[in-house]
């Protein structure tokens, strides 16, 4: 059984196609990540399996049953979230409201207290506990983001550009924070910077203007003839 | 002095004041009304400060308690204890139909939403005379009766103390339980907190359903202490002067709204001689807590307090003293 299940996903806006019966699945313990260019329906496919837009057409299944049509908040309880392109923590409380926040689920498993505090550890923002989020760096807003998320014990975490905005340093620390995620919880992961999906991704999907045109190991889409005219260019390849 | 010790002090304060008060009838008076308003104030801030929506059909559901109110002890021979919650309840579940609309929207839309409910309500209460009497108003309602006694004076006053006490109490602890760090979570980012797992429209609504009782609850109390109501009682001025009291004082606190009620409600009465002028006060200060106080007079305390701070030892206060001003928007 598949993870998450996505059979012939379309969905309009107005007279612009920006999805067309789109198929995805990825297995349990799966990095996936997914490229595309500007406008291709990479963030669109994101909402629509996180419950944000409702799809003209198509099946959507996580964990074996169906999703269409449930509410973000209802998916965070079934374990699956996101995070989105322009980062958001919430600004105006301290980091610690913010990880009381995430705790609000309630969920039967939620980590002890040593537990929260090991992942507090591990994202290094131990020192930051009493800041306002809002005043923290993008990189350490990047970082409470993802605790926020694993607190919540995801099955399956939907990262858009995780990596967004980030100095060169810090993507090379996000990547090895992202590695050891996959030990946590699946990923999805649409990115712009190849290296991530080099470096990430088991499998990647590659969208263009609403259209899946590859799937397939990342060695093998990099050097695809298609995906290197159109997306990548020479200069990547 | 800590909270704790600020907050037993203000409720000995309230229930003492009729009492000190008790030689001047008018002083007295308007003693009441501001417990009436402070119970108002709190419930708005439920709803302005914590969960970032801005009600202004509020004075509307007050209304429709209120001639409930009246209606079941006029018509219906019902005490006013009885009727009070009976009115309540219905006036905030006829609060929550109107609302449920508007509840999917945020911000500035809720508020034009709820701005066109508060509207429809005063026509309401205009063209439908069977139960309000339309412009005329309704007169001499009965104070409450308490053990065959009816209500007057300083105990009607000490009565307005507890029940505004108690609303006080009831908001602060509402906000520090789960449900009130939901309202917290919603207000800051609403799509996060969905993705945060809670569901946003059904919090909504118990917080407006909450609020709404605060205000219906406000209107019965209103009723039968001035004893005269008409559809000005509970128009959109009166939503907006409730309003003021929140944000003058400072939203999204519990101390906020009681510096504003107090500073604020008495106004109209002392007052009275300079009608116009009244009102031209009133839009300028919407206009400087607008501009120069978007966080009220208590979020510039703690701003000034934290500024100071910051410039001894220059730290990260600085930081939070700006993000807590863009938190106020």
């Amino acid at each position: 059984m598949s993870l998450l299940q996505v059979d012939g996903i379309s969905r309009h806006f107005g007279g612009v196609t920006a999805l067309r019966n789109v198929d995805v699945r990825m297995r349990e313990g799966e990095t996936l990540g997914m490229i595309g260019p500007n406008g291709s329906g990479k963030t669109t496919f994101v909402n629509i399996v996180t419950g944000h837009l409702v799809p003209d057409g198509g099946r959507l299944l996580f964990k074996g049953t169906s999703i269409a049509g449930a509410a973000p908040h209802h998916l965070a309880a079934l374990g699956l979230t996101r995070t989105y392109q322009a980062v958001r923590v919430f600004g105006g409380l301290s980091v610690r409201k913010n990880i009381e926040a995430a705790l609000l689920l309630g969920l039967s498993g939620a980590p002890a207290a040593a537990e929260q505090d090991e992942l507090v550890h591990w994202l290094r923002l131990d020192h930051r506990l009493s800041s306002p989020a809002g005043s923290l760096t993008l990189f350490e807003q990047r970082r409470l983001e993802l605790l926020m998320r694993l607190l919540q014990r995801p099955s399956l975490i939907m990262l858009d550009e995780p990596v967004g905005g980030l100095a060169v340093t810090e993507v090379r620390e996000m990547i090895a924070l992202l590695q050891e995620l996959k030990a946590r919880c699946s990923i999805f992961v649409i990115e712009h910077t190849m290296r991530v999906i080099r470096e990430l991704a088991d499998r990647v999907v590659v969208l263009m203007a609403g259209e899946k045109i590859a799937d397939g190991p990342p060695a093998d889409i990099l050097r695809d003839k298609r995906v290197v005219e159109q997306y990548l260019g020479t200069a990547h390849a | 002095m800590n909270g704790r010790h600020l907050a037993i002090a203000l409720a000995v304060a309230a229930l003492a004041a009729p009492f000190v008060l008790e030689g001047n009838r008018f002083l007295a008076f308007v003693f009441g009304i501001v417990m009436i308003n402070l119970l108002w104030a709190s419930g708005m801030n439920l709803l302005y400060g914590f969960v970032g929506l801005m009600p202004l059909m509020f004075a509307g559901i007050a209304g429709i308690a209120a001639y409930a109110m009246v209606a079941l002890t006029r018509e219906a021979g019902w005490s006013f204890w009885l009727a009070t919650p009976v009115a309540a309840v219905g006036a905030a579940f006829v609060g929550v139909l109107l609302g449920l609309p508007s509840l999917r929207l945020k911000g500035f839309y809720f508020t034009l939403c709820s701005l066109v409910i508060q509207s429809v309500l005063t026509l309401a209460f205009t063209f439908f005379p069977r139960f309000t009497n339309g412009d005329t108003g309704l007169n001499q309602i009965e104070p409450p009766a308490w053990g065959g006694v009816q209500l007057a004076g300083v105990w009607f006053d000490a009565t307005l103390s507890v029940v505004a006490v108690v609303g006080v109490l009831l908001a602060a602890w509402i906000v520090q339980t789960r449900l009130g760090q939901r309202f917290i979570a919603i207000r800051e980012d609403d799509v996060l907190a969905e993705v945060m797992g809670i569901d946003v429209v059904r919090n909504r609504i118990i917080a407006f359903f909450i609020v709404s009782l605060y205000a219906a609850v406000g209107g019965c109390f209103y009723a039968s202490y001035v004893g005269f109501i008409s559809p000005r009682s509970f128009d959109v001025l009166t939503s907006l002067g409730i309003w003021l009291c929140v944000a003058f004082g400072g939203r999204g606190t519990i101390i906020g709204p009681i510096i504003g009620t107090v500073i604020l409600a008495p106004i109209p009465y002392l007052l009275q001689e300079l009608q116009a002028f009244k009102d031209v006060l009133s839009g300028v200060l919407i206009i400087v807590v607008t501009l120069v106080m978007p966080a009220g007079i208590h979020g510039e305390i703690m701003r000034r307090r934290s500024l100071r701070r910051a410039a001894a030892p220059p730290t990260v206060s600085a930081a939070e003293a700006v993000s807590s001003n863009g938190g106020a928007r």
